[in-house]
């Protein structure tokens, strides 16, 4: 098994839908270690966010070449990335991003339903994760009966259920109070450290670049500032 | 993909929008219920029209010597051995044959004491007209006891014309297998009611041996049989053709044209009456769903983001929108059944006689729901609802995930 879980190179991104192309990536090369919790940092439009999409198959880059858990994307179909993203690769999203038709416990199971897991043991494992990140007293509300930081904290044990080899979290507190932010940056440091996870988040927040072992600055679509510590 | 998972987030989707789809809903059930209603009356008038042609002595097939339709007279007549049936001949079975009737039917003028007029003689055997509306029409006075009896059966209309009534007698003129004119008289055994009056005017029955014997002549003009199902009728009509060398076999279509064309423009007029509500339903459908699907955008590309793939996006879409489409059927079948069924045995049109008749319907409008139609409705409805689901399908995954939750 290989050490690296991310790697890119020479990744550029240009969004040419208007008059003027916007380079979001400017070559950037890029590896995560495995376990390894890295932090993408700077300001808007310097191209974390873009970085972090690429990374986990929602967005091709225009030019270079992006391996996850030695599987090059560049060749793979939609339904192939949809595939990888299922079995790889956890996301949590800024927005939440539950299904707000199912239940607190079928968001958490969602996932293992793709992939074709029994219904007892979805289950099973759904209420484990839920009663691990302190949230079995919600799993039978929908996400409008939930506040913002247990919908993100749902969306963590969502993405965490099936135990991806990555986990890609965009702007995760940027609808948290800082306590709630605290709460969730523990939850996803027992994630990184009990687990093994290899996170790596995209963020504004100081907190959350706190928290990760490693600090990622860019700006303007290129790496300006890679710099590594022991965490908060 | 999980069948059940689908179907769960297809189920909980449709009940986040319970006005709208029930709206939906609710325009499926009438427009399923309205077509089906509808369809039962169309084809209710098309199967009368079909009866009544085959009723009117026509049968399903019927047997003429060549050159009758142009010249009819008993100079155009066959004979045909006494213990001729139709159902021994090969490739014919017993229960595809009703029953079949020979006739003499002539041109002749009839006279009462006050009144001329021009009518057709029908020479018949009472016991085989079940087969045509001879055996079912009202008689006021007494039905015709055999092929040998010599009274006659006058149509009311006729007997109005001739001023004449059951009891009486009236003068028959008509020109004999010999070019010659006979003359007789004939007293009336009872008066008949047809649908319409057109049919009580042009004929007048009588035993067919009683016309055989004033004509002089052991013949026949017509024989008709009648089928127990009108799918027969090609089969049976080839059989007869080969049989039947020298004589002109005929279906129902070929003598009465014009219905023949009324029967085939009622399917054509069915297709498209489908296809045009089912069409605009389709329209409501595809701008439900595109409204539906384009609110959840964000959320069908946060699906395909974590991992459903965009196949089983579109399924998701179509399963929606194919529930609401099923359960409309099924409603709109139940309303359709319940508007049907209390009308089935048929709606008194008699205020409207006049035009029923002139169209050849009875006054009396017996709707028909056929297997086939239902299937035809139900069918379209979900061929529609599949065509109209795919767009609006299509549409959420043709974009990224990650556009798709931009927006």
């Amino acid at each position: 098994m290989s050490d690296l879980v991310v790697s890119c190179e020479g990744i550029t991104r240009v969004y040419a839908d208007d008059a003027v192309p916007v380079h979001a990536l400017r070559g950037v090369d890029f590896e995560v270690r495995r376990g390894e919790w890295t932090s993408l940092a700077g300001p808007s439009g310097s191209g974390k966010s873009t970085l972090l999409h690429v990374i986990g198959g929602l967005d091709r880059p225009t030019n270079g070449e992006v391996n996850v858990d030695g599987q090059r994307l560049g060749g793979l179909s939609e339904s192939q990335l949809s595939d990888l993203r299922l079995n790889k690769i956890g996301f949590v999203f800024q927005a939440y991003n539950l299904i707000p038709v199912l239940t607190a416990v079928e968001n958490v199971e969602f996932i293992m339903q793709l992939q074709g897991v029994g219904a007892a043991e979805r289950q099973t494992r759904a209420r484990a994760t839920l009663t691990r990140l302190g949230l079995d007293d919600i799993g039978d509300r929908r996400p409008g009966e939930l506040s913002g930081g247990q919908q993100q904290r749902v969306a963590v044990a969502r993405a965490v259920v099936t135990e991806p080899v990555l986990l890609l979290a965009d702007e995760p507190s940027a609808n948290l109070d800082s306590s709630t932010t605290q709460d969730l940056l523990e939850l996803l440091r027992n994630v990184n450290e009990q687990h093994g996870v290899t996170i790596v988040t995209a963020t504004h927040d100081p907190m959350v670049m706190d928290y990760a072992q490693r600090r990622v600055r860019l700006r303007d679509g290129a790496i300006e500032h890679d710099e590594s510590s022991s965490g908060a | 993909m999980n069948p059940m998972l689908l179907f769960q987030l297809s189920w909980r989707n449709l009940w986040r929008r319970r006005r709208r789809n029930g709206l939906l809903l609710a325009a499926i059930s009438f427009a399923v219920a309205g077509v089906v209603v509808l369809n039962s009356f169309i084809r209710g008038m098309q199967v009368q029209m079909t009866q009544t042609a085959v009723n009117n002595m026509n049968g399903h097939v019927k047997v003429l010597a060549p050159g009758y339709l142009d010249d009819p007279g008993i100079a155009r007549s066959f004979d045909l051995a006494k213990d001729w049936r139709p159902d021994v001949l090969e490739g014919i079975e017993a229960e595809m044959v009703a029953g079949w009737a020979s006739r003499v039917r002539v041109p002749a003028v009839v006279m009462s004491e006050r009144e001329t007029r021009g009518v057709q003689l029908v020479g018949i055997d009472p016991a085989a007209e079940a087969i045509s509306f001879i055996g079912d029409m009202a008689v006021e006075g007494e039905r015709l006891s055999g092929s040998e009896d010599g009274r006659l059966l006058v149509g009311r209309a006729l007997a109005e014309q001739l001023e004449t009534a059951a009891g009486r007698r009236i003068v028959l003129i008509t020109q004999g297998a010999d070019g010659r004119n006979r003359e007789a008289g004939y007293r009336i055994a009872g008066l008949y009611d047809a649908e319409g009056e057109g049919l009580e005017k042009a004929f007048l029955f009588t035993g067919i041996a009683n016309v055989q014997n004033l004509l002089d002549a052991s013949v026949i003009t017509e024989l008709s049989v009648r089928l127990t199902e009108d799918r027969h009728g090609p089969n049976v009509l080839s059989r007869m053709i080969d049989a039947l060398t020298g004589l002109d076999v005929l279906t129902w279509q070929d003598l009465e044209p014009t219905a023949a064309a009324m029967h085939e423009f009622v399917d054509v007029a069915i297709a498209m009456w489908f296809l045009i509500v089912m069409g605009a339903l389709a329209f409501g459908l595809i701008n439900t769903l595109v409204t539906a699907v384009m609110e959840r955008t964000r959320e069908l590309g946060m699906l395909r983001a974590v991992g459903m793939r965009p196949r089983a996006v579109v399924v998701q879409v179509v399963v929606e929108s194919m529930l609401i489409m099923v359960l409309g059927i099924v409603i709109g079948l139940a309303l359709g059944m319940l508007l049907y069924l209390p009308m089935a045995s048929g709606i008194d049109m008699s205020a409207f006689a006049a035009a029923t008749e002139e169209f050849g319907f009875s006054a009396l409008m017996v709707p028909k729901l056929e297997a086939g139609d239902i299937w035809l409705v139900v069918s379209l409805a979900i061929v529609i609802g599949l065509l109209a689901s795919v767009y609006p399908a299509w549409r959420s995954v043709k974009i990224t995930p990650l556009e798709a939750m931009r927006r």
